[in-house]
């Protein structure tokens, strides 16, 4: 399982121009193998740059980006395999889909690995499974897809190079709430099965309650919070105070407590909520 | 990609900024005139020296104008080296073999360097850096408006140019996000062959295209939705008005034209022919 760790990284944009802004502050930060990492943060908080930091899209210019405990710019020229090692799938991911057909779009990725044509068939297929694209849409035109199944086809793309270390930058954006917690499921899905690391970035802290093992909370540049879902949760005041919604079931349990309703440890999903409740009216 | 510069507009307050820019265009060509009426040593002095004005009076950094003319070293250096090796007269200064060089060729070299660096100051200083490219087609769709008679569609044009001129910071952002997503699978866009790199592009170029498609076919949507349907009887938000002391450029740049033909009558020094 593999992790990521950040030492000391800072980043500008612009740099040594008079227009300098710096989008990452000396930043320090273990991405745990094995686990769904939740990146939280406001528009501007820097959070789409620090991914890209993750697969050497972008350079540091402070610090290093530790791949198993190797720094990935030891040799830049090497850096085209941290991509396959680490994939992205960006912002909006549909607006890359380029080829005839959806299953050669997804074979995109492993082809440029060197791949031979049998294991990409299969990697293929598993990825649009993982992504939840139906089988026979591999053979239709990408731009012949709904919004929802374009997303998926472009989630599958990155899934094909079996990378060891899955991001996804905002992969529910712009869904309906259906579409949104599918994706999610199959992205825990694909976590489960595959066994890999997966970052999702989001704003939306009650998708990040419910799907993640530990979050990262970023702030103007700076990390504000890292921890498990419980600890980040529990400083709901310090979230409210930069501006970030808590999830509403956690926003109603503090109302409770506020009137006097005590219940055990911090709430962040209704099924928490739920048992906790079930817990007091047995009392 | 994205430090590409967008025309070159500096913004700033002074007269050069605030002058019609129908009467800026009208004055740059006066100004191309201008440059070519100088023939001697008096008319190019008179020549650089109003350039120099009009750069003092668009309150422009001399470096950033020095700057522009960067791009122009070489045609300026070949321009020179042509002069300077290839024009005959009575001055010979220096022979050696078939190589000759006169008093003549040297101060053509010189003229033409003048020449060719206030040409470029008096159009940037006029155009691109004092008047922003909204303003541009505006003022050309005015200027251009008596062709309408012989049924041009002028406004359409202008209508056009003002689109593209709004798309393209749009689309060299969008071309920024396509490639980083496609060096996420692993395009590789800055090495192997020119052949290789170039294919390299068709996974940027196709949904680059698409998405300008889609972009349109929306634009146009909006604009029909807003009743859009052409220039006929359509009112502005900005009416260009001429005002007085938009005429005061008119008569100093006529004034510089009438005083260089002047000069050239003196006859000091060598007369370019």
């Amino acid at each position: 399982m593999s992790e990521i760790q950040l030492e000391n990284l800072s980043y500008f944009h612009g740099k040594d121009t008079p227009y300098q802004i710096q989008a990452l502050k000396n930043i320090h930060l273990t991405i745990p193998g094995g686990k769904i990492t939740g990146l939280i943060g406001h528009t501007g908080s820097g959070k789409s740059t620090l991914v890209q930091m993750l697969n050497g899209l972008l350079r540091p210019d402070e610090g290093r980006v530790l791949l198993n405990g190797e720094d990935i710019w030891e040799k830049p020229k090497n850096i085209r395999s941290v991509r396959f090692r680490v994939g992205l799938v960006m912002q909006y991911p549909e607006y890359q889909l380029f080829e005839e057909t959806v299953a050669k779009d997804i074979a995109f990725g492993p082809k440029n690995m060197g791949l031979g044509e049998e294991e990409i068939r299969d990697r293929v297929a598993e990825a649009a499974r993982f992504a939840g694209l139906e089988s026979e849409l591999l053979e239709k035109s990408p731009f012949d897809l709904s919004g929802g199944q374009k997303r998926r086809a472009a989630i599958a793309g990155i899934i094909a190079m079996r990378p060891e270390i899955l991001v996804l930058d905002e992969p529910a954006a712009g869904l309906d709430p259906r579409g949104r917690e599918s994706i999610f499921e199959n992205i825990v899905q694909y976590h489960r099965e595959s066994n890999s690391t997966v970052v999702i970035v989001s704003h939306s802290m009650e998708d990040m309650a419910r799907y993640c093992d530990h979050l990262v909370v970023m702030n103007e540049g700076e990390v504000l919070m890292q921890g498990d879902p419980n600890t980040v949760f529990s400083c709901a005041d310090r979230l409210e105070e930069i501006g970030l919604d808590i999830p509403q079931i956690t926003k109603t349990m503090l109302l409770l407590k506020s009137r006097g309703v005590e219940t055990e440890g911090s709430i962040y999903t209704v099924e928490q909520a739920l048992d906790a409740m079930l817990k007091l009216l047995k009392n | 990609m994205k430090s590409i510069a967008l025309g070159q507009y500096y913004p700033a307050q002074s007269i050069l900024h605030r002058t019609d820019p129908r009467m800026k265009i009208i004055l740059t060509v006066l100004y191309i005139v201008c440059s070519f009426l100088s023939k001697n040593i008096l008319s190019f002095g008179l020549l650089l020296l109003s350039s120099l004005l009009l750069v003092a009076a668009g309150r422009i950094p001399l470096k950033i104008v020095l700057r522009g003319l960067r791009p122009v070293l070489i045609v300026l250096a070949f321009t020179a080296i042509l002069n300077i090796f290839w024009t005959k007269g009575d001055h010979l200064l220096f022979g050696w073999q078939f190589v000759q060089i006169y008093a003549e060729g040297l101060y053509a070299a010189v003229f033409m360097m003048i020449r060719i660096t206030t040409l470029i100051i008096g159009t940037s200083m006029l155009l691109t850096y004092t008047t922003t490219p909204i303003a541009l087609t505006d003022a050309l769709e005015d200027l251009l408006s008596p062709l309408k008679k012989l049924h041009v569609p002028v406004h359409e044009f202008a209508m056009m140019m003002t689109i593209a001129l709004r798309f393209i910071p749009l689309l060299v952002e969008e071309t920024d996000k396509i490639m980083t997503a496609q060096k996420a699978r692993g395009v590789d866009f800055s090495t192997g062959s020119l052949m290789d790199r170039a294919k390299a592009l068709i996974p940027v170029l196709i949904p680059l295209f698409v998405s300008a498609f889609n972009r349109a076919g929306d634009l146009a949507t909006a604009m029909e939705c807003r009743c859009y349907h052409g220039g006929e009887g359509r009112t502005r938000m900005h009416v260009l008005k001429l005002r007085g002391a938009d005429f005061i450029p008119f008569i100093l740049v006529v004034a510089l034209g009438g005083a260089l033909v002047a000069l050239n009558l003196a006859g000091i020094g060598y007369t370019m022919k």
